[in-house]
């Protein structure tokens, strides 16, 4: 049994699909139609073969409840690990990213966390 | 200030308080990283974050979950996985990540991962040659 895939929900697909190409930098997967929702994922430019993300939509209405109440406490959906976090915020910060939590150390590694436009958020860990 | 950034920072106070010995392992971390092929034991790594072995090895495993041992293992394994997509044998790689016995090498290559290393170097080939045909 292998894990293969991972998701965050996503209020709207096409909207989600443009932020985590066009300014998280992750590549498109797959794309098939499933009739109003499509089966999307994306995976990391500098691992394609690896593990990939699937940009889930809410048809589900408690989804909606559950992501609403991580986004108003802050708490991400899920996490990213970068190289250098300092450099990737100011570069997402210069695309126009909103960040609730500037790059900051917690013991061994630093995180940072943006909105990523699709009603989530989502964490940046650098290992140090 | 979000319920979760108060978390971060309650986290932070409980657990990583010490910045100045903090700073000392992840040192340490950093010359694991930049020596792991040399041959160097837990006194020089722990002489580089100026504490007892003793100490060290449970600051280590308290920062980073595994003892700095098990972190060099990683490291050179890691390193040994770059290296097997590369033209080198089973034996260069070994010796060039800083192992001294390739049955070692392998034995633990295969804990790690799963795999001996020559079969995830063919295993790495084919998925390569996939790729190309798509």
């Amino acid at each position: 049994m292998k894990i293969k895939i991972t998701s965050v929900l996503v209020d709207d697909q096409d909207k989600a699909l443009k932020f985590y190409t066009e300014i998280l930098g992750f590549v498109k997967k797959t794309e098939v139609p499933l009739g109003e929702h499509k089966w999307l994922t994306v995976v990391s430019r500098e691992e394609q073969d690896g593990v990939e993300l699937l940009l889930e939509p809410m048809g589900f209405a408690p989804a909606k409840i559950y992501q609403k109440a991580l986004f108003e406490a802050g708490i991400p959906l899920t996490a990213f690990n970068v190289d250098n976090i300092d450099q990737e915020y100011e570069r997402l910060k210069n695309l126009g990213v909103i960040f609730s939590i500037a790059p900051a150390q917690m013991g061994p590694v630093k995180l940072a966390v943006l909105n990523d436009t699709c009603g989530n958020n989502i964490q940046l860990v650098q290992m140090i | 200030m979000t319920y979760y950034h108060t978390q971060i920072q309650k986290l932070r106070q409980q657990l990583y308080s010490k910045d100045y010995l903090i700073q000392q392992v992840i040192q340490a971390k950093h010359f694991i990283d930049d020596n792991f092929a040399e041959k160097i034991d837990l006194n020089n790594i722990a002489a580089t974050a100026f504490l007892s072995k003793f100490h060290f090895i449970r600051s280590f495993k308290i920062l980073y979950g595994i003892t700095p041992y098990q972190y060099l293992m990683a490291v050179r394994i890691k390193h040994a996985k770059q290296l097997l997509l590369t033209s080198k044998n089973i034996t260069e790689v070994c010796i060039a990540v800083g192992f001294e016995s390739v049955t070692y090498f392998i034995g633990l290559f295969k804990k790690m991962t799963g795999l001996t290393p020559d079969l995830y170097r063919r295993k790495k080939q084919l998925s390569r040659m996939d790729l190309i045909k798509v």
